[in-house]
């Protein structure tokens, strides 16, 4: 057993647990906004929720495990610990990045509304 | 057997790859029905025939595309280690997972797409009045 097949196996988990506990809020706090936006039309509202929720977990996944292919050699414990710091950190930045960008994005649908009304 | 590493491979990759695509497309048409009656109006047979149809367009593409990148290819003196197996695949699934995750949102658009546009024939041809629930409230 080398480092690196090590690593991954506790990249992994990790990366999976996150991305899920934050879709899931991401889905349950989003709906609010969705509701809103669709004048609480509850029908449209859920199957684009679900949908949203599909594709986020598959693109993001995809993305976390696409980067155990460039993942550099390991060759001690206290590189174990550096690496897979530094790739969760890239990773979980990423989704504040994407989070905050999503955020903006619906305050201004709502303010859009708000003035067409 | 040298090349029962990449063998292994294929047999981790197919099964996660076809489980992935028919689950995906399953949830993307359980959902799509809703815009398919929203899209026909009503018109329940239609709806669900033209779900129907573009579910089986959706398998045959990425489990198209699933197998056309099915192809590990390898060349070095020395066996294949586990390490580069497990990095070799997670180039593929992630990718695929990635495509797959850009269909689906391209689909999403499509309905929405098509929701728009039949809201407007809607109101072009018919004139139907609209409900506002703020107005009923303040009555």
């Amino acid at each position: 057993m080398n480092y690196n097949i090590l690593t991954y196996c506790i990249y992994l988990p990790i990366i999976a647990v996150i991305m899920v506990k934050v879709g899931w809020l991401f889905y349950t706090n989003g709906e609010v906004f969705l509701l809103h936006l669709y004048k609480q039309d509850e029908t449209i509202v859920k199957p684009i929720n679900n949908l949203l929720l599909i594709g986020y977990y598959l693109t993001n996944l995809g993305y976390a495990i696409i980067t155990v292919a460039y993942w550099e050699h390991i060759q001690s414990i206290p590189e174990i610990l550096s690496t897979l710091s530094a790739h969760l950190g890239i990773i979980i930045i990423g989704l504040a990045i994407l989070h905050y960008n999503n955020v903006l994005c619906l305050n201004y649908l709502v303010k859009s509304k708000r003035i067409l009304q | 057997m040298e090349n029962s590493k990449i063998i292994i491979g294929y047999l981790i990759y197919l099964p996660i790859v076809i489980i992935l695509t028919i689950y995906v497309s399953k949830m993307l048409f359980k959902n799509g029905k809703y815009f398919m009656r929203d899209i026909f109006k009503g018109q329940e047979d239609i709806a669900l025939a033209t779900n129907k149809l573009f579910e089986i367009g959706f398998y045959l593409i990425n489990i198209g595309w699933a197998l056309l990148i099915l192809k590990i290819s390898y060349s070095s003196k020395n066996e294949m280690s586990t390490q580069t197996l497990i990095e070799l695949l997670s180039m593929k699934i992630g990718g695929f997972s990635i495509y797959l995750g850009v269909m689906l949102f391209l689909n999403l658009f499509f309905f929405f797409r098509g929701r728009r546009k039949s809201r407007q024939n809607i109101k072009t041809v018919s004139k139907t009045p609209i409900y506002d629930v703020r107005n009923e409230q303040l009555k």
